[in-house]
């Protein structure tokens, strides 16, 4: 845990409203990784009511905003485009950092803050689309985080589990995109098989059909992320689905206490880190 | 002029929805699609210049990437194209979101006259498709005539320029409300009128109500308001609250029990009262963590000293069973709203769901309305939908196959919140109405959707019942609302808050202002979804998505600032009163004046003959069956079984990682697929206590004695709890009741005080089982009516009732989180225990249905010895005693030691000459004995002593151990009756529904 004293602490701004729903383990994860975070209505961010200047960290978090009904994060990147795009604009141009989680990566998707290729955060090159088991799935996965990526959030980390709930998380775009993506490292994330080694397509390690494994990516500067699991799920060891088993082999000294999975709190952890 | 707008995938993408057709209409159908590509059509019914569709298109309605669209017909290409839309009136909630879109895009505002709706066309192609194909793709498959309409189209019957043509399913009811009088001259007049408006009054409830309305002094004050005979909004008013929904009829009513053959005969004034509000109350007195429990939306018990959590259950089973996901949807957010509307507001935690449909494959002559195969795609699809978008994690839930249900199935939806102990320096869990508060609805638009839903619900199911009460949910809206009324509560706004659901206002409003002492309703000032609404529409209307909320004058003004900040509609529909009337008005014109205290005097109780005869006077009797040679063949067909086998595909729709609670998942094991006991979060994500949650259903046993179908279901559920680490001293419960009808007609319910028999012996059960174990009864709701008359082969038709039904919900605080355990084996070497008794008690077993025996032997669980075991048990977890702890439910002990061993991907060697035993058991007895209280649990070699001391009082024996080889092998006596790998369990298990995702 990153330890400050309050007074100086990271800020961190949780949108909500309009069908969002992962507000509390969001902010949670937040504190939890020393930030001070604010549940802010989407409302309040484009009424001014709330100034992005207050912040340091903004994150689009997951949910159904506008039920998804017009294709996952659409009419939510509509709306902020429209009427708080400039202040997005200027928080990241100011050296900030922007979150994505699932609704909220397809969010940033379809602003075009993601991926931002030669800075252009307008354009739509890259799309999460319907998975190709044809249904929402829920399930823990296993993530390789690309070392070389410039991303901020995964500084350090090689290898994670989160947990995956979604039914439009098909990474697509085309080829010279993708390429594109991978030589400049914003690929951040990919889907693997419990060894670390990308799953290769294959279901249900990977969950959704994402061409090349494809579960986050960043901007050209690493502080734009965006990815579709959930690491403000795993905010507690008890999340993780190997924990009762963990705790009877451990208890019996069959593996070393250490060797349990890093929660997603890190991710949070190295966005606080980041402003130090 | 409106504009219709063509949306679809590029042609070389993938389509996973289409492809999911085309897999369905083979396995469903036979019928061979090569492909199914889906177009996407919304509609807009408004001007707009060419630049403002331009950038409607581009911006909100096409992915650049993925999609193209066009507002011309897109060329598809098709042999057979169908159109799929929703009929008026039917709630559209892509059609609002889109409103919404275009608003913020270009910056205008939509009419009321104006709107969008969404629809779909399916092209398909395929050689040799013809048109009855395409008729029953769109009939089975994609809608359902009730809510949607079709058409169908050949290439030659396809205008590339004119496509579909536009089709605007708009409202138009071209109607002036008015408030209709009523004539009470006569009984039977009232009786026709009641017939004629779909009222379902009981006839003797008529005496009473024409008595009420020609009483002098109701007379005179009515005159003085204006009023004469009864309107329509006071008869329709009276006709909801006395529905067996709203008042519980039944379960209130007076019963006459007999048990001739043991010459016992009681009679029983208010099941309610005697068997489920008196052991409640007396347990609350012991109990001091229980809250609140019999008067509100839900019953509340102590998470911890700043938390209390909340919980209910509910079935929405006739809407469901003409319209499955709609039914289900709305189940599952209408169920939601009870949290909400419990205290001063909950926040949801937690849900859970339990299906009983028909047997997936039936294939006989009879005719439902859905074929129970696409009932459970809809209702799963139905909780998927309302419960991911809610942002609630639904974490629990069960299948239950059984011809009986195809009659009507049943859809079980529970909710759990969390309250803080206390909001602006009151109580939370307190709430009431004040002379002077004002009304007001929070939340979606009254339309006629969902008029006569309680009524409806309070029958069986015909061809003729109107369709009128299927609705679609809307998570979205819903969610909204939630946010809302949380952050209202917050700030001390709410002084009372409640849900629209059975009854809409009128028993919503009906029932706040019994607290305040009367009520004044301005119905001109709801919220309407179109015009035209007759005034008692609007009263009973059950259109979803609405709270009914009491505020202070003072704060009215920063209730509806806030709501607007959260994009939720609120309007003061009137105010709460001291004066003893419920008084509506309509533009001033008085068209309700009705005594508040009326409901409460004077309507006879329902009266029923219940009659119980022994299950051996019904002939039955156990079953003259030889000993099995084959046992290892025996146990894959019995983990094959519908009602045993894997059902993961189901469960993985579901989120139950939201929120970030999730400590013991629906799904464990190494593999993550097999079923947990029960489910555990960590609702206080700074806290390490948990809450334990846990279900169980066992209709099977009501073929013999529904007193033993209770007592066991409660069994089970305890154990579940039990087996995840919940503690026995504090368990709350939710009694769900699902029963065909009681009331004895010779004609149409011979049986019919049979089945108010079995209902008498469950609530006695309910009663003594919950008494023994301690439970209180926080929650609980009764659905009567599940039998359906379905057609069959010759045009006659079949009476079918369910199983007398009753699934129960546990739940309990878990004090430390890092003790729970799950149910799979874990170690190579560990000791394999049964835990509690097992007898000759197969009756209604999993195994005797599998050869269509029934039996008699059924297990009888006693509570009150029961208890300590599960206490010692609970220590044992407590000290870190238990590697694994499995219940032993349907199947017995075959089948649960197969599911504790498939969990750990290991084997295991067990005698069953250990198992203890009341008398001598023949080996298959032993493996497939239902008998109650019964545990697996693994132990480490070093723990064996102070495990076995530990349990000394209690039937336990150590029969085997795990093996690391993936052997799973039996013996009984000397001779080893199976041995397999688990491997092959496992894909025998999971075989049945394994290609399904």
């Amino acid at each position: 845990m990153v330890l400050q004293n309050k007074k100086n602490r990271v800020k961190a701004l949780v949108l909500t409203g309009y069908g969002l729903n992962c507000d509390v383990e969001t902010a949670h994860a937040c504190g939890l990784a020393g930030a001070s975070a604010r549940c802010v209505h989407i409302n309040d961010v484009i009424s001014g009511a709330v100034s992005l200047k207050e912040f340091q960290i903004m994150i689009f978090i997951g949910g159904f905003s506008w039920a998804d009904d017009h294709g996952a994060g659409v009419i939510q990147a509509v709306r902020m485009r429209k009427n708080a795009g400039d202040k997005i604009l200027d928080f990241i141009y100011r050296g900030n950092l922007v979150l994505g989680i699932c609704n909220g990566f397809q969010t940033l998707v379809n602003i075009g803050l993601l991926p931002g290729l030669e800075g252009d955060y307008t354009g739509r090159t890259v799309a999460l689309t319907h998975n190709d088991c044809g249904n929402f799935r829920d399930d823990w996965v296993h993530l390789q985080i690309n070392k070389d990526s410039p991303c901020v959030f995964t500084k350090g980390l090689k290898h994670m589990e989160l947990p995956v709930r979604h039914g439009e998380g098909k990474f697509i775009a085309h080829d010279s995109v993708i390429n594109r993506l991978v030589t400049e490292n914003q690929v951040v994330c990919r889907y693997a098989v419990s060894d670390g080694l990308p799953a290769e397509g294959r279901f249900p390690e990977n969950p959704n059909g994402s061409l090349l494994d494809i579960a986050g990516i960043c901007d050209p500067t690493g502080r734009v992320f965006g990815l579709m699991p959930h690491p403000e799920a795993f905010n507690h060891p008890s999340n993780h689905p190997d924990r009762p088993r963990f705790n009877v082999l451990t208890g019996r000294g069959r593996i070393s206490g250490d060797s349990f999975p890093a929660t997603g709190i890190s991710i949070f952890e190295n966005a606080v880190r980041f402003f130090q | 002029m409106p504009h219709r707008l063509e949306i679809a995938l590029k042609p070389e993408l993938f389509g996973a929805e289409g492809e999911g057709i085309k897999k369905k209409a083979r396995a469903y159908f036979h019928i061979r699609a090569e492909s199914v590509r889906i177009v996407n059509i919304v509609t807009i019914d408004k001007d707009l210049d060419p630049a403002q569709l331009e950038a409607v298109r581009n911006e909100i309605f096409t992915n650049p990437v993925t999609q193209v669209s066009s507002f011309k017909p897109l060329d598809l290409g098709f042999d057979w194209c169908i159109w799929v839309g929703y009929r008026p009136g039917v709630k559209d909630n892509p059609g609002h979101t889109a409103i919404e879109a275009i608003e913020d895009v270009l910056g205008i505002s939509f009419d009321p006259e104006e709107g969008v709706y969404t629809s779909r066309r399916y092209c398909i192609r395929g050689e040799g498709l013809n048109r009855q194909d395409s008729e029953t793709i769109a009939k089975e498959l994609l809608a359902n005539d009730i809510i949607q309409q079709t058409r169908i189209f050949s290439p030659d019957q396809w205008d590339p320029e004119t496509g579909t043509g536009i089709i605007i399913p708009k409202v138009r009811l071209d109607h002036t409300p008015t408030v209709a009088t009523i004539s009470i001259e006569s009984d039977r007049m009232l009786q026709q009128i009641s017939d004629a408006r779909n009222l379902a009054l009981n006839p003797n409830d008529i005496p009473v109500i024409r008595r009420y309305f020609l009483e002098p002094e109701v007379l005179a004050e009515r005159k003085a308001v204006g009023l004469d005979d009864p309107t329509d909004v006071e008869l329709e008013y009276i006709c909801q609250a006395r529905s067996d929904h709203c008042n519980h009829n039944t379960f209130r009513g007076k019963f006459y029990y007999s048990d001739p053959a043991a010459g016992i005969s009681r009679t029983i004034d208010s099941l309610f009262k005697t068997f489920i509000e008196a052991p409640t109350l007396r347990l609350k007195a012991e109990k001091d963590w229980v809250i609140s429990v019999l008067w509100d939306n839900a019953g509340v018990g102590r998470f911890d000293e700043n938390h209390n959590y909340v919980i209910t259950g509910e079935t929405h089973n006739s809407p469901s069973n003409m319209e499955a996901y709609g039914g289900a949807i709305t189940g599952i957010v209408g169920v939601y709203r009870d949290p909400l509307g419990t205290g001063k507001g909950s926040r949801l935690i937690m849900g859970s769901y339990g299906f009983c449909v028909g047997n997936r494959d039936y294939n006989g002559e009879l005719k439902p309305r859905l074929h129970p195969r696409r009932l459970l795609d809809g209702v799963i699809e139905g909780v998927r939908d309302g419960g991911n978008k809610s942002g609630i994690p639904t974490s629990f839930g069960q299948v239950t196959f059984h011809h009986g249900y195809m009659g009507k199935c049943l859809v079980f939806v529970t909710a759990l919140g969390m309250m803080p102990s206390g909001v602006a320096g009151t109580p939370a869990e307190q709430k009431t109405t004040t002379p002077g508060d004002l009304i007001l609805m929070c939340g979606g638009r009254v339309g006629k959707d969902g008029i006569h839903g309680v009524t409806a619900s309070s029958e069986i199911f015909t061809e003729h019942t109107p369709a009128g009460h299927v609705q679609i949910g809307d998570p979205y809206t819903q969610k909204k609302m939630h946010d809302f009324l949380l952050e209202a509560r917050d700030l001390g706004l709410i002084q009372f808050i409640t849900d629209n659901g059975g009854g809409g206002l009128s028993s919503s409003v009906g029932e706040s202002a019994r607290f305040s002492g009367g009520c004044e309703v301005w119905l001109d000032r709801v919220p309407l979804k179109y015009a035209g609404l007759d005034q008692w529409e609007i009263w009973v209307s059950e259109s979803q998505e609405r709270m009914t909320v009491a505020v202070r004058p003072e704060d009215v003004e920063r209730f509806l600032e806030l709501s607007e900040k959260h994009a939720v509609e609120s309007t003061v529909i009137g105010k709460y009163t001291d004066s003893g009337k419920l008084y509506i008005t309509y533009e001033g014109e008085t068209c309700a004046y009705v005594n508040m205290d009326f409901l409460a005097r004077g309507f006879p109780q329902w009266e029923f003959e219940a009659v119980w005869i022994p299950p051996e006077m019904r002939g039955l009797c156990e079953p003259a069956m030889g000993e099995p040679a084959d046992y290892g063949t025996l146990l894959k067909d019995m983990l094959a079984r519908p009602n045993i086998c894997s059902r993961q595909w189901i469960i993985r729709q579901y989120d139950h990682e939201v929120q970030g609670t999730s400590v013991i998942k629906p799904l464990v094991g190494k593999d993550r697929d097999v079923n947990s006991d029960a489910c555990v979060i960590r609702p206080v994500l700074t806290s390490e206590r948990g809450l334990g949650f846990s279900q169980a259903l066992l209709p099977f046993y009501s073929q013999i004695d529904a007193y033993y179908m209770t007592s066991g279901t409660i069994d089970e559920a305890v154990r579940r709890l039990v087996a995840v680490g919940g503690d026995p001293g504090h368990i709350g419960g939710v009694d769900n009741f699902c029963w065909p009808s009681i009331q004895y007609d010779p004609e149409k319910n011979p049986d019919g005080k049979f089945k108010a028999a079995q209902l008498v012996r469950s609530c006695m059960a309910l009663s003594d089982a919950c008494l023994a174990f301690g439970i209180p009864l926080l929650s609980g709701k009764d659905s009567m009516y599940v039998d359906g008359h379905l057609p069959g082969k010759y045009g006659e038709t079949h009476k079918l009732s369910a199983l007398e039904t009753m699934q129960f919900s546990a739940t309990g605080v878990i004090e430390d989180i890092n003790r729970c355990v799950t149910m799979d084996f874990k170690l190579p070497g560990d000791l394999i225990y049964v835990i509690g008794q097992t007898d000759d008690e197969l009756g209604a077993s999993e195994y005797y249905d599998m050869f269509g025996y029934i039996g008699l032997n059924i297990a009888r669980p006693e509570p009150e010895k029961l208890l300590p075991m599960y206490r010692s048990l609970h220590t044992a977890v407590c000290r870190h005693l238990v590697s694994s702890m499995h219940g032993i439910y349907r199947g017995g002990l075959g089948v649960h030691l197969a599911l504790c061993a498939i969990g750990g991907g290991l084997g295991l060697s067990a005698e069953l000459d250990r198992v203890p035993v009341r008398t001598c058991l023949r080996a298959d007895h032993v493996l497939f004995s239902e008998s109650a209280g019964r545990f697996i649990v693994s132990v480490a070699p070093e723990n064996r002593a102070e495990f076995e001391s530990l349990l000394a009082k209690h039937p336990l024996a150590c029969i085997g151990e795990i093996r690391k080889d993936g052997i799973f092998e039996i013996l009984s006596g000397d001779r080893t009756i199976i041995s397999l790998k688990t491997a092959e369990l496992k894909a025998a298990w999971k075989a049945p529904f394994g290609g399904l995702i």
